[in-house]
């Protein structure tokens, strides 16, 4: 029931993107320049915060995984009730205070498929870790996945730290861009989120959060930790 | 996983014997005290059976309950109350030495919630452990572990240090400082360095447990009843939220420091140890001046829309980091009311204070008594042990907060809190020492609204409490938000469809109505005050200081007003007939417990 779900609200996701990519085209004939990211070269969109609106109230990790896990209620497929630890966006807490939420940031070299052991697929040509051709987020294939957190592992050493793994060893926390309306940017109560194009001289893209941690807490109290 | 809300399962903690069991709270009880304070109130009755059990005394229940909102992802619900009997109120007069009321404490932040994600509706922790111990949980892993390494440690060193030890980010912990160590009878319970449950002692119960601090992670979430309702209240509430009010604007700019100008505008703030209703300087340390001189971030608590916590950094010499300050109760404390006007000194002092883990109002309301006893020559320099307490002196006054955070000389004596000390020094200085029942009243005068501040501070059970209401109505809807676990900051947007009781209905599956509501709510008012009874409390006791029927403030909206005590009396006349209560013992009449199903609490 989930899947059909899903496969859905996918295929209205993958329309939206065609229909963007008609006004990418439209506009670029006059003149603008697009720089053009990710192994397909279509243009990367995802999540970037702006700490210096976050209040580190979470509503983002509630949304998320209310989204991204429905629940089936007499019948019906209804969003979850926003369990956090399922969330795919997490906030981290500091002392001195800062919060950081972090999100995939869907890396144009993505360590942790560079990282997946897996063989590709004869047919798909993917591992069990790979990039979705069309929506650019990272995605995991539970079948073919082995559970060795060889992925969680790159990510948490050389990047954000965001998957984590399931109680049945597959990872999880990437991103889903919630099918082209990320939930967390819609419902940020202080417009800390911003679903817009990414670049590798985005701020803070890619860092991990005791990274992010100490810039900001130097910015705000002038305190180094 | 129960299907109505709860877990009906409480971790049940004995320190003693380090036993850890689960509670299976009875159905009954769920419905009749809803949860958060409310349970708490049923289960320190049942567990305390006779009057007169010290407070310290390891059979003391120290209970930390979130209500059945917590854990869902409901705007601005992530209050968690604590319950014990309290170390800081006594009666007047009482066949047991040991008699002392209930105490209950709500904080705000992120600890409640996880206690729901981890599976239970609260924590009841008794006995005490033999050395210096935390409470381990992670889900269904729950540890009582050596803390030993941590033991004289102060909160925000503890914060930082804690997180490190446990090596997950998403567990969250509540703890004490060294004043809780030191079993300060003023000891709070802080989380996050700066969100306490502040009031009634409830650290040094904590500290009486050798119990240094709860960290707690959790990966599930509680049920819903009615899945598809909640969803729908939900985002009805987000988009009410979403607008952009006033009212909210108002809460992201300056947090409860909005009202340290507004109060001493009106009148009504406590300046001069309550003496005076109107702070010329209150613009100095306001929400507009903290803002511009000290506040560099806003923190909401769990799923909050409001972000009134507030943290930046201080200046010059009393420069330094600001987890959050100042608020309205602590900003006036230790600012209005002891003629504090700079700010950076302010917030050295509201810093210091957290970080022994020290309940800001008594101790603010504490140096206000002793600054004025010095004025008026009662006591001398060195009974303060040297140190010149005089009006508006910062440093004096973070000697002190020291003082009283280590214990130490004269420090001891005002950790015992306004009502010792007025024994202590004599010469009538009862007449200006701000409590009831022995807890000091907070940062709301009561000269110019007595018939609010003045009925809220008298009847509450925990002592002086500014959120207690001034009419049995407010007093129960209050009651009931400490129980579900709703900010009272944040209540003015459920309204309507968006009530509360239409949530406990989706949550529970039980029809909640305005009525049953607020009947629970009058139900736990009840209990809490039955317990009081049977310690010894009587009417006597629901009275405010002489200040307020003697000293009228000098100046301000409230030059010359003073309450009359025929006037008061009769407005407590007026509660207790309202209540149900006898007005002569001030305690529930057997109609009104058979009426709240509270046949149980006869004695």
């Amino acid at each position: 029931m989930n899947e059909v779900i899903h496969a859905q609200t996918r295929r209205d996701f993958i329309r939206k993107l065609a229909i963007g990519a008609g006004g990418l085209a439209l506009v670029g004939n006059f003149g603008v320049v697009f720089r053009l990211h990710g192994a397909t070269g279509n243009m990367l969109r995802g999540i970037v915060v702006d700490f210096t609106k976050c209040t580190g109230c979470r509503t983002c990790e509630t949304v998320c995984s209310a989204f991204n896990y429905p629940v089936e209620v007499d019948g019906e497929m209804l969003n979850g009730l926003g369990n956090p630890w399922l969330s795919n966006i997490k906030v981290h807490w500091y002392n001195p205070d800062v919060d950081i939420p972090m999100v995939c940031s869907l890396c144009e070299d993505a360590p942790c498929i560079e990282a997946c052991p897996v063989e590709p697929d004869e047919v798909t040509g993917l591992k069990a870790m790979y990039r979705d051709p069309l929506t650019q987020t990272i995605r995991n294939n539970p079948d073919t996945c082995i559970g060795c957190r060889r992925c969680a592992r790159a990510c948490s050493r050389q990047r954000t730290g965001v998957i984590q793994m399931d109680a049945n060893r597959r990872p999880f926390g990437m991103c889903s861009l919630c099918n082209g309306d990320p939930k967390c940017v819609k419902y940020c109560s202080f417009d800390a989120l911003k679903y817009v194009e990414l670049h590798d001289d985005t701020e803070f893209r890619k860092m991990s959060p005791d990274a992010v941690a100490r810039i900001l807490i130097e910015r705000f109290y002038d305190i180094r930790i | 996983m129960s299907a109505n809300g709860y877990y009906g399962i409480l971790l049940d903690v004995n320190l003693t014997t380090r036993e850890v069991s689960r509670f299976q709270v009875p159905e009954k009880d769920l419905k009749m005290f809803v949860g958060g304070r409310g349970l708490g109130m049923k289960i320190l009755w049942d567990r305390l059976k006779e009057p007169g059990i010290d407070p310290l005394a390891p059979e003391n229940p120290l209970m930390i309950m979130p209500g059945p909102f917590l854990g869902l992802p409901i705007p601005s619900a992530s209050r968690t109350t604590v319950i014990c009997k309290s170390p800081r109120t006594s009666p007047i007069s009482s066949p047991f030495e040991k008699a002392s009321g209930i105490s209950y404490a709500s904080m705000g932040g992120f600890i409640g919630p996880e206690i729901r994600f981890a599976g239970y509706d609260g924590i009841i922790i008794q006995g005490k452990a033999d050395t210096p111990v935390y409470l381990y949980i992670n889900n269904d892993q729950v540890e009582i572990r050596d803390a030993s390494q941590f033991w004289g440690m102060d909160t925000d060193e503890f914060d930082r240090k804690f997180i490190e030890h446990l090596g997950n980010r998403r567990f969250r912990s509540c703890y004490i400082g060294t004043a809780g160590e030191r079993l300060n009878p003023m000891a709070c319970i802080i989380n996050t360095a700066a969100r306490a449950a502040g009031r009634g002692g409830t650290g040094c119960v904590m500290g009486s447990k050798n119990l240094k601090a709860i960290a707690v992670r959790g990966t599930g979430q509680p049920n819903v009843a009615n899945h598809k309702y909640f969803l729908e209240l939900l985002e009805k509430a987000r988009a009410a939220f979403a607008e952009d009010t006033e009212s909210r604007r108002n809460w992201r700019y300056g947090g409860t420091a909005n009202s340290i100008t507004s109060a001493s505008d009106r009148g009504v703030q406590a300046v001069k140890n309550f003496s005076e209703g109107t702070f010329e300087y209150a613009h100095k340390i306001g929400a507009k001046a903290a803002r511009e001189q000290i506040w560099q971030r806003d923190f909401s608590c769990f799923c909050c829309k409001l972000a009134c916590k507030k943290s930046g950094v201080a200046k010059g010499a009393y420069g330094g980091l600001v987890h959050d300050g100042p608020e309205y109760e602590t900003g006036t404390m230790l600012g209005a009311n002891l003629l504090i006007d700079d700010i950076n000194g302010l917030n050295k002092a509201i810093f210091i204070a957290d970080d022994y883990g020290m309940d800001i109002i008594s101790v603010g309301n504490a140096i206000g008594f002793l600054m004025e006893a010095y004025e008026k020559e009662l006591i001398t320099k060195e009974f303060l042990n040297g140190i010149d307490l005089t009006w508006g002196n910062v440093d004096a006054t973070i000697e002190m907060i020291h003082l009283m955070g280590k214990m130490e000389g004269i420090g001891k004596e005002a950790s015992q809190g306004v009502k010792h000390l007025s024994k202590l020094i004599g010469q009538e200085s009862h007449k200006f020492a701000i409590h009831v029942k022995g807890h000091e009243v907070a940062a709301w005068n009561i000269h110019a609204r007595p018939e609010w501040f003045g009925i809220s501070y008298a009847t509450c059970n925990r002592g002086a409490c500014h959120m207690h209401g001034g009419s049995p109505s407010a007093q129960n809807q209050l009651a009931l938000r400490d129980s579900i676990g709703a900010c009272n900051f944040a209540s003015s947007w459920f309204r309507n469809e968006l009530a509360f009781h239409n949530f406990m209905s989706a949550i529970t599956g039980i029809e909640w109505t305005a009525e049953s509501f607020e009947q629970a709510g009058e139900r736990i008012i009840n209990m809490e005050r039955l317990f009081n009874h049977r310690e010894g409390f009587s009417r006597a006791d629901d009275w405010i200081p002489d200040r307020f029927f003697e000293d009228a403030p000098t100046h301000g909206p409230s030059e010359g007003i003073l309450v009359e005590r025929v006037a008061f009396s009769k407005m407590l006349d007026d509660y207790y007939t309202q209540r149900g209560w006898d007005p002569d013992t001030a305690s529930p009449l057997p109609e009104k417990m058979a009426e709240l199903g509270l046949d149980f609490a006869r004695t």
